[in-house]
């Protein structure tokens, strides 16, 4: 039934983007009221719940643990831009991509270790989002989704065939798989802490801020970081 | 007549010795810089705990490699010619104090952090380049920090703009300036820049 869903979430998303009148301009936000909205519910919650359960664990656990649990995790992901980089036919990536996790999964001792990066094999840091958007897929409406926060079209599609790939789906045990999931959503949180004292300081309207640094990044790392063609 | 010589020649060298230094590399420049910078936060830590030291430390040694005036022009964009010359130079000042501010308060973030210099694509009569830099974190993911810096008409270049992974400098706050400007005007910018920096 999942999957079902998600194929349909994927497909109505495909379809939305392809319209014309959504590829119109990059700066395009039609949908700004709603996720005006989404977005200062998210800080809210954000306020009372995510931020002060981040602040704890950040600055109860240690930091050996820390860094052992920010390991485990991205290895997680990094298996799941192989699916992103393969889509891409991007093969030095997804070569990287197996090699870090084959090797961080065993002598790193389930990711907890992350040894492939001293010996100088970087993350190919793919998804599905950016795989469509390789293949020229437009990213459609900026999107801010409830708890998960700034997106668009075309990544909420990849994001629903990326959690097929998600590691901690395959967790068979539900309480186990919960809890996992909500120390993710934690170590991600605290991940963020500099990233959001850099832009409450910047930014005029975190909004705006948000949209046109999630746009930007988004662009430059289907890019793979080159330049845009003028 | 032989004492003539010596001086023009003399002065041949001196001004030739000149242009030379006024020619560094964008790219070395930005190394200078940086090590400078870095030199200094690791000799006296403290520094960072002190904002008006800190703000010093900006103003007299990364200030001066940055060209505000382009950045603002170029953050306004085509609302630059919407804004009378006193609305320019004030919102030149304010974006500067922003600036300013925000690299002092994000600066502690990479005190530790290793800078790698990519190698620099540039034929000698450029004068628009971007030096690319990645500063490599703990867990391995590099940050990329690109500068697109310009040379003026002294020779020496300055920085208009600053991509940190990916994100432009000049553009996210070009689309902030625009929104603003759209729906409430140039005046209200000001205002929103000068609450900002109070």
């Amino acid at each position: 039934m999942k999957k079902v869903f998600s194929l349909t979430a994927v497909a109505t998303a495909l379809l939305l983007s392809g319209c014309a009148s959504f590829k119109a301009a990059p700066e395009g936000d039609p949908l700004e009221p709603v996720n005006r909205g989404i977005f200062s519910f998210n800080n809210t919650f954000d306020h009372y719940l995510f931020k002060p359960i981040a602040k704890g664990y950040d600055a109860v656990v240690p930091t050996p643990v820390k860094t052992g649990v920010s390991n485990v995790f991205q290895n997680m992901s990094d298996a799941q831009s192989i699916v992103g980089g393969a889509l891409q036919l991007k093969g030095a990536k997804v070569g990287d991509d197996m090699g870090r996790v084959l090797i961080n999964s065993t002598v790193g001792l389930g990711g907890i270790f992350d040894l492939a990066t001293p010996l100088g094999i970087e993350r190919g840091n793919e998804d599905v989002g950016q795989a469509l958007g390789y293949w020229g897929i437009g990213a459609g409406p900026y999107l801010v989704l409830p708890f998960l926060g700034p997106s668009n079209v075309r990544d909420l599609a990849g994001r629903a065939v990326d959690g097929q790939a998600d590691p901690l789906s395959f967790v068979s045990s539900v309480p186990v798989r919960n809890s996992l999931t909500g120390l993710r959503v934690i170590d991600t949180r605290v991940s963020l802490f500099p990233i959001e004292a850099l832009a409450n300081q910047a930014a005029l309207d975190r909004y705006t801020f948000t949209r046109s640094a999630y746009t930007q990044r988004r662009e430059s790392l289907i890019r793979d970081g080159k330049a845009p063609k003028e | 007549m032989q004492k003539w010589w010596i001086q023009l020649v003399a002065a041949w060298v001196a001004s030739a010795a000149l242009v030379v230094s006024a020619q560094v590399t964008p790219d070395a420049q930005v190394k200078a810089v940086a090590t400078d910078v870095t030199g200094i936060l690791k000799s006296d830590p403290s520094i960072l705990n002190n904002q008006a030291k800190l703000r010093d430390l900006i103003e007299a040694k990364l200030v001066p490699n940055f060209n505000f005036a382009r950045m603002t022009q170029l953050a306004m964009g085509r609302n630059w010619s919407k804004a009378s010359p006193e609305q320019q130079a004030t919102l030149t000042k304010e974006f500067r104090t922003l600036l300013v501010r925000t690299y002092s308060s994000s600066l502690s973030n990479f005190k530790n952090n290793v800078i790698d210099y990519r190698p620099l694509r540039m034929q000698p009569a450029d004068t628009d380049v971007t030096v690319k830099t990645v500063v490599q974190q703990a867990n391995g993911q590099g940050i990329p920090i690109d500068y697109s810096m310009e040379k003026g008409a002294d020779g020496s270049w300055k920085a208009y703009d600053v991509a940190v992974a990916g994100v432009s400098l000049v553009t996210n706050y070009r689309d902030e300036f625009n929104s603003v400007i759209s729906s409430q005007g140039v005046d209200a910018l000001i205002k929103q820049l000068q609450a900002k920096n109070k």
